[in-house]
C-alpha cells in the first residue's frame, strides 16, 4: 500500500552551500539522498512531496558542516503481511513465479498456486489449468495476498499466495 | 514500534504509525507521481535519468492498476468511501481492488466484519454499488 507520511532526517550540509540558496540546496540534497531508498520500517520512499519545516542548524565542531533537522512529506510504498494487492508477473519457473507490485518483488511458490495449475516449460514457461482456461505467464496481472515479508537493509522482499478465494489471474474486462 | 512480528493487514495490524498515516489509492499516487514527473520534465530534457528506479517502477505500476483515471472520479471515490466509517487502509484496499460482490469485499478486507463493526451486508452492498456507479459515469 502507498502512504503519505511525514519523516524526519538530519541533513549535513557543507559550508559551500550556505547563502541565498541554502534551502534549495538542502532540499535537492534531501531528494538525492532519500528518494529511492528503502527501510524496513517505512518501506520504499517513492517521492518527496513537500517540506514541512527545516529546524535550526547545528554547527559541527571541527568540520564546519552544519546539521539541519528536516521534516518532509513523502509517498512511501510499504507492503504488509495479509495485504491483498495486484501485481505483474515478471518471471515463471518450476519453483513458482515472481511478480512485481511497484518497487517490491513478490515470490509465489508452486505450493501456493492452486493445485489444478500445472507448470508448462517451453519458450514461454507458464502455469496453466488442465482445461487451459487460465494461464499465468510473464506480464500476466494477478491478484495475490502477501503472507510474509523479509526485510533487508536496502530491500523488502515478499512471499505471496494465490491459493485463496478471489485471488489469481485478473480477468475482469471492466478493469481494463 | 512494538508488535512488528504480529503485523497482519487482514486484522488491520499495521502499526500505529501507518494506521494513523494517510493511505493513498493507486489512482491518487498516479496523480501525484505524474505531476512530479511533469515538473521534472520542465527542468530537464531527460527526466527518466533524474528519477530513481523506485519512482519509475511505482509510476508504471500505479498507471497500470489505476481504476479511475480522471481526478474528479478519484476525489469522488474517496468521498463516497469515507462515508462508511472505514479505516484509511480499508478504504484504499477497496478503492484499489474494486470488489464486485459483498463476499469478495469481505475476502479482500476481512476487518470489515470484525469486532462488532456496523457493516452489515446491506451497507457493504450499497457501498459497492456507489463505487461501480462512479466507474460507469467516469
Amino acid at each position: 500500500m502507498f502512504f503519505h507520511i511525514v519523516l524526519e532526517r538530519n541533513m549535513q550540509l557543507h559550508p559551500r552551500h550556505f547563502g541565498r540558496n541554502l534551502r534549495e540546496n538542502l532540499v535537492s540534497k534531501l531528494m538525492k539522498d532519500v528518494e529511492g531508498t528503502c527501510s524496513g520500517r517505512h518501506g520504499f520512499v517513492v517521492a518527496i512531496t513537500g517540506i514541512e519545516n527545516v529546524g535550526k542548524g547545528l554547527i559541527r565542531d571541527g568540520t564546519g558542516f552544519v546539521t539541519f533537522p528536516v521534516k518532509y512529506q513523502c509517498v512511501v510504498f510499504r507492503p504488509f503481511k495479509g495485504e491483498i494487492l495486484e501485481a505483474v508477473v515478471t518471471m515463471v519457473n518450476k519453483m513458482g513465479f515472481f511478480a512485481e507490485a511497484g518497487p517490491v518483488q513478490i515470490f509465489v511458490s508452486n505450493h501456493l498456486i492452486p493445485d489444478d495449475m500445472e507448470f508448462q516449460s517451453g519458450d514461454i514457461p507458464n502455469y496453466t489449468t488442465s482445461d487451459g482456461s487460465v494461464k499465468i505467464q510473464k506480464d500476466t496481472e494477478v491478484r495475490l495476498k502477501i503472507i510474509g515479508t523479509r526485510v533487508d537493509a536496502t530491500e523488502i522482499f515478499c512471499i505471496g499466495t494465490i491459493k485463496d478465494d478471489f485471488l489469481g489471474v485478473i480477468n475482469d474486462p471492466a478493469a481494463v | 514500534m512494538s508488535g512488528e512480528e504480529e503485523e497482519n493487514a487482514a486484522e488491520l495490524k499495521i502499526g500505529d504509525e501507518f494506521l494513523k498515516a494517510k493511505c493513498l489509492m493507486n489512482c491518487e499516487v498516479a496523480l501525484i507521481l505524474e505531476r512530479k514527473y511533469e515538473q521534472l520534465q520542465q527542468m530537464s530534457e531527460d527526466p527518466m535519468n533524474q528519477v530513481s528506479q523506485v519512482f519509475e517502477k511505482s509510476l508504471q505500476y500505479v498507471k497500470r492498476f489505476s481504476r479511475y483515471k480522471n481526478p474528479d472520479a478519484v476525489r469522488q471515490v474517496r468521498e463516497i468511501l469515507s462515508r462508511y466509517q472505514l479505516a484509511e487502509f480499508e478504504l484504499c484496499v477497496l478503492g484499489n481492488l474494486c470488489p464486485e460482490t459483498v463476499e469478495e469485499a469481505i475476502a479482500m478486507v476481512p476487518s470489515l466484519k470484525t469486532k462488532g463493526r456496523v457493516h452489515d451486508d446491506e451497507a457493504i452492498e450499497k457501498m459497492l454499488n456507489d463505487l461501480s456507479l462512479i466507474k460507469k459515469f467516469e
